[in-house]
C-alpha cells in the first residue's frame, strides 16, 4: 500500500443529504487519482447502501479541478516491483468490482463531472446511469500511451458508441469536453458548473429511485451546448472509415491516406502522430478487446479485462506498462521505449495470449459480485 | 314510503358521486403475471455454466474469431443495417416492412458499405486455406445477418468469380478476378434454364463457333431455353458465365461454360439479350433474380473458359480429358462451394432459431401444476424439452461435421475430390431439410411470439426453404450418394481391396455383435452407437448392392435398377450420413476438454439414440435386432 501522509479516511468524504448519498473523491494533490484505499472504501459504501432503503440515489463528485484522474498507477507499480505481481493485480481486482456493482446498480448514480475525468475516473462514473458534464469537463482514455489500455470495462461503454468513435477514443486518449461527451452518449446531461449547486441541492429533495424522477430533475438545469468548429465529433465520417479498419496497421494506413487526400485539415496526421506514440502492443491488444467487448455483456468486459491486467503486470509478452509509467509519470522524459518498438513486431499469437485464463498457481478469473434478482430494466440490458 | 325513501337516498348518492370527485381507490384484485416479469435466462442462479463459454464459442466456430467479431462489428455499428436500440440493447435486422425493390436497392448500399471497409479483399485473389477459411468465415456472418445479402455476394463471388477462377485460365484470372472482387462489374451465373434445373446436361442453350469472326454465337432456340432463376440478373448485372451446349462443326461437344456481358456500364441491357424479372418469392426477395435470353449474342472467341476444354481459332475442338463424363464433372467443380457454404450456413440458421425458441422456453410460463402455484417455465416440460433438445443435440453434431467438410474443402487434392463431392452432396442436403424442421417446431415452440417477423424464425423459414432445391435438389444430391457408395462397393469387391473413404473403413474390420442383455448403460455408450449405425450401414450396402446385382444379371440397367430396388437407396442414403458425423467429429478430442467434453457427450449420445429410433426404427424392426423392446427403449431414452 503506498506511504500517505494524511490520514486516508480523508480521501473520500461521505455525506448523506435526505435520501441522497453525496460521495466526494477528496485526493486533490493527486488530482483525487483512485489509491487502494478509496477503491475498496468505495467498494464498502456502494455495497452497504444498496440494501438500505433510506438511500434512494448516490452523488458523486469530486473536490478540487479534477473528478478523478484515474487509478493510482504509480502505486500498482511501485507494489509490483515491490515484489509479488498479484498485489498490483489486487488493486484492480477491487476496482473492476467495483466497476461491476455501479454499472450494475439499483439505485441511480449521479456522477458531477466538473473537471478532469480520465481512466479510472471514467470507470467510476461512466457506468452509472446519470453522468453530469459542464463546461470545465475533460475526458479521455490515455491508457495505451502509458503501455496499458482502457480497461476498468470502458471497452464496455466505448464500444457502444456511434460508429468506430470508441475505437478512436481508446486507441488515441483524445481529449473530449463535455459537449462531445454529451453528443457521443458518454455524459448524459450537460450542465453550466454555475448551476450545481442548485442542482445538488434538488438531488436532495428526491424521494425515489426512480430514474425517470431524476432525469427530470437534471433536465431542468441541463443545457444543449454546440460543439465547438473544430471538434472531432465533426469528422466521424473519417473517423469511421478509418477505425473500422480489420488490424491496427490497416487503421494507420487509411489515416495515411486521409491525411494526404485532405492537407488542409492536420486532424489525420496528429492522429497517426499520437498512435506512434502509444505503445504498439497496447494498441493490438485494446483493438482487439473493443471488438470482442461489442459483443458481450458487462460482467465479461470485466472479467476480460482482469486477465488482461494480469498479464500486463506479470510483464511475460511485454514490459511496456512499466516503461510507460517511468517515462510519464516517474522520469517524466516523456520518451517510453516500447519493447516490440513497432507494430510490425507485435507477435499476433502474443496478443491472443493476454486473453487467455493465467497458468499461474491460485490464480481465478474475476468473481463479480452477486446482483438481486430484481434491477431495473437498464442494467438487465447490460448483463 | 320507506322503500321510496330507500330509493331516493340511494339515487342522491349516485348522483354525488358522479358529481363529487373522490379519491381514487386503487384495487389490488390484479397483479401482474409472473409470465411478464422478464429476466435473461443466464442471470438465473440456478444452473451457473460450469465451463467457459469462450472455449465453446472457440470449438464451435472453429476459425477466424476474430475475423467474425470485426465483421459482426462493421454491421452492428452502420446505420445501414436497419439498427434498433431496445432497453439498452443494440438489434440489427432487415427492415421486414420494405418492398421488394427497396430490399434490392438496400442489398446493394449494404454490398457497397462492405466493399468499402475491404470485406471482400482476397475472396478471389487470395489463395491457400487460410485465405479460404477467412472467406467462409465472413460468409457465415453475413448469411445469419440477411440471406439475400449472402445469396447476392454469393452468386457475385463464389459463383460467377469460382467459374473465372475455376473453370478459366490465366486470361480470364488476369481480366476478371480483380475487377470482380472491387465490384467494377457484377456478376451472375446463368445455369438453370426453364426446362432444365438437376439436369445440368440437358440445358437447351446452344452455342456455335464463327470461325470467319473469331466469335461464339449464343443463342436460345426456344423458350425452354430462357435462362431462369438467375440471381442479380433482373436489375444489377453486367455479366454472366453461360452454361450451353456448344457445337462445333455440327457436333455437339456438350455443355461447356462462357463469359457474356449483359448490361453496360450505365446500366443499358445489351443488344440482343432479353432480360425479364422472375417476380416475388417467399424470401430472398432483396436478390433480383432474372430470366434471360439470348438472340444470336456475339461473343469473343477468349470468352470460353478454357480450362477444361478450348477452341483454336481456326474453330477445332480441344481437350486433355477425353473422356465426356469426366470433362462435364470437371465443369461443376465450382458448384462444391456453393454447397460447403449452405451446409454451413444451415447450420448457424438452425443454430439461431434454436437459441431463440430455447431462451423463450426459459422465460415464458404457462399453467401451473399446484393450485395457486407458480406457472411452470415451457422448458421444464419434458414434452417441451423433447421438442427442442433432440434438435439442439442433432445441431452440435453438424455444426462439427461442418467444420470438418470446410476443412477438408480447403485443403483439397485431386485424388480428395470424390469424397469431398459425396460428403458436401449428403450434407447440403441433410443440414438443410434438418434446418427447414429445426425452424418448424421452433416456430411452434414459440406460439404467437413465433409468427411475429421481428423474432426472426418465422422469416428464416421462407428465406431458406429455397435451400432443399437450389444448388443442387436435396432428393437429386441424395442419390448420388447410393450411387457412389455402390460403385466404391463393387470396385473394393472386384478388386479385393480394402474399403478407403468415404467412411467405409469399418467395413474393414469384422462385423459388429452387439450383445443380447441390452442395459441402458450400454444402450448410453459411443462404442454400441457406432457398432449399431455401423452394422445398419455394412447391411444396408450389402443388400442394396446384392438386388441391384440381381436385377442387372437380370438384364436391367443400372438406372433401371436403381429405380426398381427403390426405397433401399434412400436408406442407405440414411444411414450413410448418420454414422459419417460421429466417427468424423472426434470424440476423445472431445472429452479431453473437462467439463464442456462430458456434456457435449452427454448430449450427443442422447441424440444417437433419438435418430437411431425415430429415423432408423424402420431398420430395427425389420429384424435386425428382432425385438421391439429395443426400439422401445431407444425412443424413450431422452
Amino acid at each position: 500500500m503506498a506511504f500517505n501522509p494524511k490520514p486516508d479516511d480523508d480521501q473520500v468524504l461521505v455525506e448523506k443529504k435526505s435520501c441522497a448519498r453525496v460521495i466526494i473523491l477528496n485526493r486533490t494533490r493527486q488530482l483525487n487519482a483512485l489509491s487502494f484505499y478509496m477503491v475498496s472504501r468505495l467498494l464498502e459504501i456502494f455495497l452497504e447502501d444498496e440494501g438500505n432503503p433510506d438511500i434512494m440515489l448516490v452523488i458523486m463528485k469530486g473536490n478540487g479541478r479534477a473528478f478523478c484522474a484515474g487509478g493510482d498507477v504509480s502505486a500498482v507499480v511501485r507494489d509490483v516491483k515491490g515484489g509479488d505481481w498479484r498485489l498490483g493485480a489486487k488493486f484492480f481486482e477491487n476496482e473492476f468490482k467495483l466497476n461491476y456493482l455501479m454499472a450494475t446498480y439499483s439505485k441511480p448514480q449521479v456522477s458531477i463531472l466538473n473537471g478532469i475525468v480520465m481512466g479510472g475516473g471514467a470507470g467510476a462514473s461512466i457506468h452509472g446511469r446519470f453522468r453530469v458534464a459542464t463546461e470545465k469537463t475533460v475526458f479521455a482514455m490515455p491508457e495505451t500511451e502509458l503501455g496499458l489500455f482502457p480497461d476498468v470495462g470502458s471497452t464496455y461503454f466505448l464500444s457502444r458508441l456511434p460508429g468506430f468513435f470508441g475505437e478512436y477514443v481508446g486507441l488515441t486518449g483524445a481529449r473530449l469536453d463535455g459537449a462531445e461527451m454529451l453528443t457521443c452518449g458518454l455524459a448524459t446531461h450537460f450542465v453550466p458548473s454555475s448551476k450545481l449547486s442548485l442542482l445538488e441541492e434538488s438531488l436532495y429533495k428526491v424521494e425515489s429511485n426512480d430514474a425517470t424522477t431524476v432525469s427530470a430533475i437534471i433536465d431542468k438545469y441541463s443545457e444543449q451546448p454546440s460543439l465547438k468548429e473544430n471538434s472531432v465529433y465533426h469528422r466521424m465520417d473519417a473517423i469511421n472509415r478509418c477505425f473500422s479498419r480489420n488490424t491496427v496497421e490497416e487503421i494507420l494506413y487509411y489515416l495515411e491516406m486521409e491525411a494526404m487526400n485532405n492537407k488542409a485539415d492536420n486532424w489525420a496526421s496528429t492522429t497517426i502522430q499520437t498512435l506512434k506514440k502509444a505503445s504498439p502492443t497496447s494498441l493490438k491488444v485494446f483493438l482487439k478487446l473493443i471488438r470482442k467487448a461489442r459483443l458481450q455483456g458487462i460482467g465479461q468486459c470485466l472479467i476480460t479485462d482482469y486477465r488482461v491486467v494480469c498479464h500486463v503486470l506479470q510483464g511475460h509478452y511485454s514490459k511496456d506498462f512499466f516503461e510507460g509509467c517511468r517515462a510519464i509519470l516517474m522520469d517524466k522524459d516523456r520518451k517510453p521505449k516500447w519493447e516490440p518498438s513497432r507494430l510490425e513486431l507485435v507477435n499476433d499469437r502474443h496478443v491472443d495470449c493476454y486473453f487467455a485464463k493465467l497458468d499461474d498457481e491460485g490464480w481465478k478469473d474475476l468473481e463479480l459480485p452477486e446482483r438481486l434478482n430484481n434491477l431495473p430494466p437498464y442494467v438487465t440490458s447490460k448483463l | 314510503m320507506d322503500n321510496d325513501n330507500r330509493r331516493a337516498s340511494r339515487r342522491t348518492e349516485v348522483l354525488s358521486n358522479h358529481l363529487l370527485p373522490r379519491p381514487h381507490t386503487t384495487t389490488t384484485l390484479l397483479s401482474p403475471s409472473n409470465c411478464l416479469s422478464y429476466s435473461p435466462p443466464e442471470l438465473s442462479s440456478s444452473n451457473p455454466v460450469s465451463f467457459d463459454t469462450s472455449v465453446m464459442r472457440s470449438l464451435l466456430d472453429g476459425h477466424n474469431l476474430d475475423d467474425r467479431d470485426w465483421l459482426f462489428g462493421l454491421i452492428v455499428q452502420s446505420p445501414l443495417f436497419n439498427r434498433q436500440e431496445r432497453g439498452g440493447r443494440v438489434f440489427v435486422s432487415v427492415d421486414y416492412n420494405h418492398t421488394m425493390e427497396q430490399q434490392r436497392e438496400e442489398t446493394m448500399r449494404r454490398i457497397g458499405y462492405l466493399l468499402d471497409r475491404g470485406v471482400f479483399r482476397g475472396w478471389l485473389t487470395g489463395d491457400g486455406p487460410q485465405e479460404e477459411l477467412r472467406k467462409l468465415a465472413l460468409h457465415e456472418v453475413i448469411s445469419m445477418y440477411d440471406h439475400s445479402l449472402a445469396v447476392k455476394i454469393g452468386v457475385h463471388i463464389f459463383l460467377w468469380g469460382g467459374a473465372v477462377k475455376f473453370l478459366g485460365t490465366k486470361r480470364h484470372h488476369d481480366k476478371w478476378l480483380r475487377a470482380t472482387e472491387n465490384y467494377e462489374l457484377k456478376g451472375c451465373f446463368a445455369m438453370t434454364e426453364l426446362g432444365h434445373g438437376s439436369n445440368v446436361r440437358g440445358v437447351e442453350t446452344v452455342t456455335t463457333y464463327d470461325s470467319r469472326s473469331g466469335e461464339f454465337v449464343i443463342n436460345t432456340p426456344c423458350e425452354s431455353a430462357q435462362k431462369y432463376w438467375i440471381g442479380g440478373a433482373a436489375n444489377h448485372a453486367t455479366h454472366t458465365i453461360v452454361f450451353s451446349q456448344l457445337y462445333i462443326n455440327g457436333g455437339n461437344q456438350g455443355v461447356h461454360a462462357f463469359i457474356c456481358p449483359i448490361r453496360d456500364s450505365s446500366g443499358n441491357v445489351c443488344p440482343n439479350i432479353r432480360i425479364a424479372e422472375c417476380g416475388h418469392k417467399i424470401g430472398l426477395n432483396g436478390v433480383d433474380n432474372g430470366r434471360i435470353w439470348f438472340d444470336n449474342v456475339r461473343i469473343p472467341r477468349e470468352n470460353l473458359l478454357n480450362s477444361v476444354a478450348d477452341v483454336s481459332p481456326r474453330g477445332e475442338y480441344l481437350s486433355s480429358i477425353k473422356n465426356v463424363d469426366q470433362r462435364f464433372a470437371a465443369f461443376l467443380a465450382p458448384l462444391t462451394s456453393g454447397r460447403v457454404t449452405i451446409a454451413s450456413s444451415a447450420v448457424y440458421i438452425s443454430k439461431i432459431g434454436l437459441s431463440i425458441a430455447i431462451r423463450y422456453a426459459l422465460t415464458r410460463r404457462a399453467f401451473s401444476m399446484t393450485p395457486n402455484g407458480p406457472e411452470v417455465l415451457l422448458l421444464d416440460y419434458p414434452s417441451h424439452q423433447q421438442r427442442l433438445l433432440p434438435l439442439l443435440a442433432k445441431i452440435y453434431a453438424m455444426s462439427f461435421a461442418g467444420l470438418e467438410l470446410k476443412m477438408m474443402y480447403v485443403n483439397r487434392t485431386p485424388e480428395s475430390n470424390k469424397e469431398i463431392h459425396i460428403v458436401s452432396s449428403a450434407y447440403k442436403a441433410t443440414f438443410t431439410w434438418n434446418n427447414m424442421r429445426t425452424l418448424q417446431e421452433c416456430r411452434e415452440a414459440c406460439g404467437g411470439q413465433g409468427v411475429k417477423s421481428e423474432n426472426r424464425i418465422g422469416p428464416f423459414k421462407g428465406e431458406f426453404d429455397v435451400h432443399s432445391t437450389f444448388e443442387g435438389d436435396n432428393n437429386v444430391l441424395m442419390q448420388q450418394i447410393s450411387k457412389a457408395l455402390l460403385g466404391e462397393y463393387i470396385v473394393c469387391q472386384t478388386k479385393k481391396q480394402p474399403f478407403r473413404g468415404l467412411g467405409l473403413e469399418h467395413m474393414n474390420n469384422p462385423v459388429p455383435v452387439l450383445p443380447s442383455q441390452l442395459r441402458s448403460s450400454i444402450l448410453r455408450s459411443s462404442e454400441f452407437q457406432l457398432d449399431l449405425f455401423h452394422l445398419r450401414e455394412r447391411d444396408l450396402l450389402g443388400r442394396f448392392v446384392a438386388e441391384v446385382s440381381q436385377y442387372q444379371a437380370q438384364g436391367e440397367s443400372k438406372e433401371s435398377a436403381f429405380n426398381l430396388v427403390s426405397p433401399l437407396p434412400c436408406f442407405v442414403n440414411y444411414s450413410f450420413i448418420d454414422s459419417l458425423p460421429y466417427s468424423l467429429y472426434v470424440l476423445p478430442e472431445l472429452s479431453s476438454c473437462r467439463g464442456l467434453g462430458q456434456s457435449f457427450l452427454r448430449t450427443s449420445n442422447t441424440e444417437n439414440l433419438h435418430r437411431g429410433g425415430v429415423e432408423g426404427a424402420s431398420w430395427f424392426i425389420e429384424g435386425c435386432l428382432g425385438s421391439v423392446e429395443v426400439v422401445i427403449c431407444l425412443d424413450f431414452c431422452g
